[in-house]
């Protein structure tokens, strides 16, 4: 009997496996990714120059002083920084562990770095506590988009030696007629006030230069009038110094230890496992309804039956879909283990250690697990309305309510990885059509071993009873020409021995 | 245990020599017994009580939503009747001989993207044949049947005979010992309804039990050794073609030329099937073929005049006729006594 199970499974599969489309599909999903990041990367790169003015209304030119401020990002801050994480001292040590090995050698030429130290050097990157690697990266991003600003100098535009008057409303026709982005007014007397420093500029949306001037102006106003009151620098400095506070968390021991920067990104890895878990689901789920369909719309289902039982038929086609998508997914694993390991040496400047989050087990064996489980639930149901439309266009109707269901883990992806342990998310984990999703997303918690067995537990009888209401639609469904039946009637079938 | 070959009487067919087939170790093929089936309100087959002997070409005739593709898939126990017993081969159960059986359903259909000889070995597998066999025997069977081209095409390259074909040899391809065939005539060029009408003749005489329905009558009387009729759920009529036209009004056969329309006023006529260069000419009991016939002359040029038994046409016509002036007595006299 499981024979014939297994007979139609294979069919299934292979039809579905032999077609160019389906390894097209496959494909096109990591190759969106790859070009979509690629083009983000691009893009970034083409950004276009924004130019722009200053009109320096004070009398000491503090102007060039903030411009020169704007220009070189504050390296003090930045390396003061960097010598509280320790990193410093740590690259100096792997760099001394590695000396034999990097040394020029007798031509002159450096030699490449060994992929140990290579790891080694991602890794201590990765162990920077959490908050001051949100701070480095604040000054990374300053500093790249500092490039994207072009500063124009008033003499280029034949403005400097004018009344202000006149330079002001040059610089405000040159920003109408789009030649510039922006001009900044530097305040008359910034000792006294701030109130007439000014930006103007046509594109209200875009801040990063707005935000990058008032960060120098600020540095170099702040300056100023510690100079001014006669404060001593380094009583200055303790003033100005920020409050941030370390984030720590609680080790497996009980004590504190520092939250690492790779602890954030492994936090966040879920967010991707869960949205292709979402499109697989989705993906191997509709296969299955299509085929469905095709199948008794095509009358093939009438041959089929006097083969095998309804039971049998259902059985065979879900699994056969099940090793299609099974198919998929593992196709999809594969293709970030490659791309992980493959992007460090397509694009140099590239080094994240993602292959050690991506490759965490529990993610992997949670990937595919849920995806068995998630598509087993949404598999019975669809089979069910699948036995009873006629056509796509039926069955597609019926698939509204589903969809709108299946809103609820897209929309609280985001919100879950931060509060995987939250009230929201423990709900969600215990209502079986959301568990796979939910368990996924708050892998990062990760939640507690007895939450897994209990929401299994749930996950695995849901499916069953699924199956077993299915069985019953699917062999009386199946055989159903003309208009779908009613709620009642199908409640009626559920209801047989 | 069978006194003439010393087997079990439920021995599988398949693994009997294939002489012995034709030796009947039951003598029925399919026995249905009081089986009614229901869908809501709706009565599809009303008590149907029939018996199917091994070995012969036994016909279903009935009009469009008569009753026989349900008493078909009951038989296949793609539906399980309400009430009554269907015996298969021997067995309660036909899910019990679902490897025995071929069928080939009304509405066809194909994969569309397998290949003809996949999906003919397919079903093969799927009725238990061992995998590499049934390869090859879709091969044989195909190339055989001149479709030997087509062996690694795909099914929706092939043209509508074709593809029936195809679901014929897909039907056949286990050697089954009772095949059923719902409407296997319906929308076959004449070449290929010589196929079917000789594929179907050929299994009879390998000692397989043929079952078929169909609305040609042409066809069913020339093939058929048994046949039943089945009109809004109940059984009509069922017995071999002579036992169907025993007793019942012969009528003459004119093949002519002229105006049919003066047909209706043959003395003694009582109905006219006119086709316009033949015609059936049905007379009250008793009046005489010869005056017909000497009125006839007068009036038409007559190429052929014979006197013989009604057609099944004839037949098939009439017990619509009668079972629904039946039916409406009925509806009437209840309708009155509800009154």
């Amino acid at each position: 009997m499981a024979s014939k199970t297994l007979l139609v499974a294979r069919r299934e599969f292979l039809e579905n496996v032999r077609t160019k489309t389906f390894w097209l599909g496959i494909l096109a999903l990591p190759a969106l990714l790859a070009i979509s990041l690629g083009a983000g990367v691009v893009l970034a790169k083409l950004k276009e120059t924004k130019s722009y003015a200053v009109l320096d209304l004070s009398q000491d030119g503090i102007g060039a002083r903030i411009e020169r401020a704007a220009r070189t990002p504050d390296t003090k801050d930045m390396m003061q920084l960097l010598r509280g994480t320790g990193l410093p001292q740590k690259l100096q040590e792997i760099k001394a562990k590695y000396q034999d090995v990097t040394e020029p050698g007798t031509d002159g030429r450096d030699r490449e770095m060994p992929d140990e130290m290579r790891r080694e050097l991602q890794r201590a990157m990765l162990d920077i506590p959490a908050s001051d690697f949100e701070k480095l990266m604040e000054h990374g991003s300053a500093a790249t988009s500092s490039d994207k600003f072009e500063f124009v100098d008033l003499a280029e535009l034949e403005l400097a030696d004018r009344p202000i008057e006149e330079q002001r409303k040059k610089l405000q026709e040159l920003v109408e007629a789009k030649k510039l982005f922006a001009f900044f007014e530097i305040g008359a007397d910034p000792l006294k006030r701030l109130d007439d420093f000014r930006y103007v500029s046509n594109n209200v949306t875009d801040s990063a230069l707005r935000k990058n001037y008032d960060a120098a102006a600020t540095s170099v106003v702040q300056k100023m009038r510690i100079e001014d009151a006669g404060i001593d620098a380094r009583i200055a400095r303790s003033l100005q110094e920020v409050v941030r506070f370390r984030e720590q968390k609680l080790g497996a021991g009980g004590a504190a230890e520092d939250v690492k920067a790779g602890d954030k990104a492994s936090k966040w890895a879920p967010v991707g496992f869960v949205y292709l878990l979402w499109i697989a689901i989705m993906t191997a789920a509709q296969m299955l309804l299509t085929n469905t369909v095709e199948e008794k719309s095509n009358r093939i289902i009438e041959v089929l039956l006097s083969s095998v039982s309804p039971l049998q038929l259902m059985a065979g086609k879900v699994w056969g879909i099940a090793a299609t998508g099974m198919t998929l997914v593992l196709s999809w694993v594969a293709c970030a283990l490659l791309g992980v390991w493959m992007a460090p040496k397509l694009i140099p400047g590239l080094d994240l250690p993602l292959l050690d989050i991506i490759g965490d087990p529990l993610y992997l064996v949670s990937f595919v697990g849920y995806f068995l489980a998630g598509y087993l639930l949404y598999a019975a149901i669809l089979v069910g309305l699948g036995s009873v439309t006629n056509s796509l266009k039926e069955a597609q109707n019926l698939l509204q309510p589903i969809f709108v269901i299946l809103i609820v883990p897209l929309v609280s992806m985001l919100f879950l990885v931060e509060e995987p342990n939250g009230t929201v998310a423990k709900v969600l984990s215990y209502i079986p059509l959301f568990t796979p999703f939910t368990m996924m997303n708050r892998a990062g918690g990760p939640p507690e071993a007895y939450e897994y067995v209990l929401t299994s537990a749930l996950l695995l009888v849901s499916i069953w009873l699924a199956f077993r209401a299915a069985g019953k639609v699917f062999r009386i469904g199946v055989l159903m020409t003309g208009n779908p039946p009613k709620l009642k009637e199908i409640v009626s079938w559920l209801r047989e021995r | 245990m069978c006194e003439a070959c010393g087997l079990r009487a439920d021995t599988p067919a398949r693994i009997l020599p294939r002489p012995l087939l034709a030796h009947s170790h039951m003598e029925h093929a399919l026995r249905i017994r009081e089986v009614t089936k229901r869908f809501g309100a709706h009565v599809a087959v009303d008590r149907l009580t029939l018996e199917v002997p091994k070995g012969c070409i036994f016909v279903f005739l009935g009009q469009n939503g008569a009753g026989k593709t349900t008493t078909i898939r009951m038989v296949m126990s793609i539906f399980k009747p309400d009430s009554g017993a269907i015996e298969v081969l021997g067995q309660p159960d036909a899910a019990l001989v679902k490897d025995r059986l071929g069928y080939l359903p009304e509405e066809k259909g194909l994969y569309k993207k397998m290949k003809t000889a996949e999906i003919v070995a397919y079903f093969g597998k799927l009725k238990g044949m061992d995998p590499a066999d049934a390869d090859q025997k879709a091969s044989a069977l195909l190339t055989e049947y001149g479709l030997g081209d087509w062996l690694d095409k795909r099914c929706e390259a092939m043209s509508k005979g074709m593809g029936q074909k195809v679901q014929l040899l897909g039907t056949l391809i286990h050697n089954p010992d009772l095949v059923i065939l719902d409407e296997p005539f319906s929308g076959l060029d004449p070449v290929n309804r010589d196929v079917m009408r000789d594929t179907i003749l050929r299994m009879k005489r390998e000692g397989r039990t043929v079952i078929f329905s169909t609305h040609v009558m042409e066809q069913a009387e020339q093939l058929c050794d048994r046949v039943m009729m089945i009109h809004k759920a109940r059984l009509q009529f069922s017995g071999t073609l002579e036992e169907v036209k025993r007793g019942r009004d012969f009528g003459i056969v004119l093949h002519y030329d002229g105006d049919g329309t003066i047909l209706p006023q043959t003395p003694g006529a009582l109905r006219v099937n006119d086709h316009g260069k033949q015609a059936e000419i049905f007379l009250h009991p008793g009046a005489d073929p010869q005056t017909a016939l000497r009125w006839l002359v007068d009036k038409v040029r007559i190429r052929k005049f014979e006197h013989r038994a009604p057609t099944l046409h004839e037949i098939f016509v009439r017990t619509v006729d009668e079972a629904n002036a039946r039916l409406a007595k009925d509806g009437g006299a209840r309708a009155q006594e509800s009154n």
